[in-house]
């Protein structure tokens, strides 16, 4: 199912981090991997000093939210290992 | 001297472990058990590994007593395997890659278990049998690779008995395997089932879809036991996986086989090929559940071969990917 870009759904997340070091490394651990492409989402990462902007469009709500859950819980975890893991 | 910290997920283990030099400094390791007649999920597995890795981190470096800026290497596992568990185990190895400032190597997991199992054992070019809940392979090396003789042509050994466990309602705990083989001990009676080697590949599906069939009649019956189920099934498939590594080690005119993998740490299987090695004036070379099941040190260990001998992964290739093979990769480390 082939939607034109302009009639898919989209989000926007704009994720502030302490400094734009912590964003950097964030933004490298998570965006190395593609999405699925059976979901049909496309998702783009940038940085903006210390904010990580996230822009997901999909055609499907549901496709949607899988992907936006997914990224909540990588992002969860990757601030998880900067906090408890950074040097002193 | 180098330090290399492995990181490894890609099925219901959750582990890592760090390297020095050959010396294996610490590898703890965290296990999704799922209650008895249920596998594990890719989501429910990918949500155990981000709950347990950091606190298995943190163990890791108190247990050898190393400080992150000691570590020379990041090693993580790549492939094959499941992906979400993988990815969520990637994650944790290239966040502290970038904290530490460390350089990252992408392992193969098969590759991870031979050079663990050459580490601990000593063999130096042996023939390898692999067998686990996701592989079964008979592998030998020439020439810069890990050759595939013979492997499965559809599930894994390790799956084939995972599932028959389920079949039964065997605890999980701590692995459906290992609860096969106690009772496989006590097995008195043998039921024929197929035994199906096709050339140098086996295969257990049909045997599986046979066995789950006939598995609950012949129990109401008490026709057999489960204990001899287990014992039935286990002589077969193990028969199976001896043959083809016979004729792999007649081929390579090889006189060391070695055991890796989780399935690898059954005594039986050990038993069986001991027999057939000692036939053939070989040595078995095996390892215990530390390091035949799945850990971080083999990661490790293998990323510690590859480092020196100049492989590094850039951080934005740090990818995963659920189908590996263990011949795609070139071994460097190795004449």
């Amino acid at each position: 199912m082939d939607t034109a870009i302009s009639e898919r759904l989209s989000a926007e997340l704009r994720v502030p981090f302490p400094s734009a070091w912590e964003a950097e490394v964030a933004y490298n651990s998570l965006s190395v991997d593609k999405e699925p492409k059976r979901g049909h989402v496309h998702r783009d990462l940038s940085l903006d000093g210390n904010i990580m902007q996230v822009c997901f469009q999909a055609s499907e709500a549901r496709t949607l939210r899988v992907s936006i859950n997914s990224f909540f819980e990588h992002l969860k975890l990757v601030c998880e290992t900067i906090d408890q893991f950074r040097p002193l | 001297m180098v330090v290399a910290i492995g990181f490894e997920g890609s099925a219901n283990k959750l582990g890592i472990g760090i390297v020095k030099d050959g010396v294996v400094l610490s590898n703890p390791r965290h296990t999704y058990i799922t209650p008895p007649g249920q596998g594990f999920l890719p989501k429910d597995t990918a949500k155990h590994h981000r709950e347990h890795a950091l606190s298995v981190l943190k163990l890791a470096l108190e247990e050898a007593n190393i400080k992150p800026e000691e570590i020379d290497v990041v090693c993580y596992t790549k492939g094959p395997g499941m992906g979400a568990p993988l990815v969520s185990t990637a994650l944790v190895a290239r966040t502290v890659a970038q904290l530490w400032n460390k350089p990252i190597v992408a392992v193969n997991h098969c590759i991870g278990h031979i050079e663990m199992g050459r580490l601990i054992t000593g063999a130096q070019n042996p023939t390898v049998l692999y067998v686990s809940g996701g592989n079964t392979q008979v592998i030998a090396y020439s020439d810069k690779c890990y050759r595939i003789f013979g492997e499965t042509i559809d599930i894994a050994v390790g799956n084939c008995l995972d599932r028959f466990a389920r079949v039964l309602k065997l605890s999980n705990d701590p692995s459906p395997g290992y609860n096969i083989e106690q009772l496989a001990k006590k097995g008195r009676q043998y039921l024929e089932m197929p035994y199906v080697v096709k050339g140098m590949d086996v295969s257990f599906s049909g045997l599986l879809s046979y066995i789950e069939e006939k598995a609950p009649k012949l129990i109401e019956s008490n026709a057999y036991t489960p204990e001899d189920l287990c014992f039935s099934l286990q002589e077969t498939v193990f028969a199976m996986l001896i043959e083809i590594t016979e004729r792999a080690m007649a081929h390579c005119d090889s006189n060391e086989v070695l055991i890796v993998g989780g399935v690898g740490c059954n005594k039986r299987l050990q038993e069986m090929m001991g027999v057939m090695a000692s036939e053939r004036g070989a040595t078995l070379y095996a390892t215990d559940e530390r390091f035949c099941i799945d850990n971080g040190a083999m990661i490790a260990q293998a990323g510690w071969e590859m480092f020196r001998s100049g492989v590094v992964t850039p951080l934005d290739q740090t990818t995963c990917t659920q189908r590996f093979r263990t011949d795609e990769v070139e071994v460097t480390w190795r004449s």
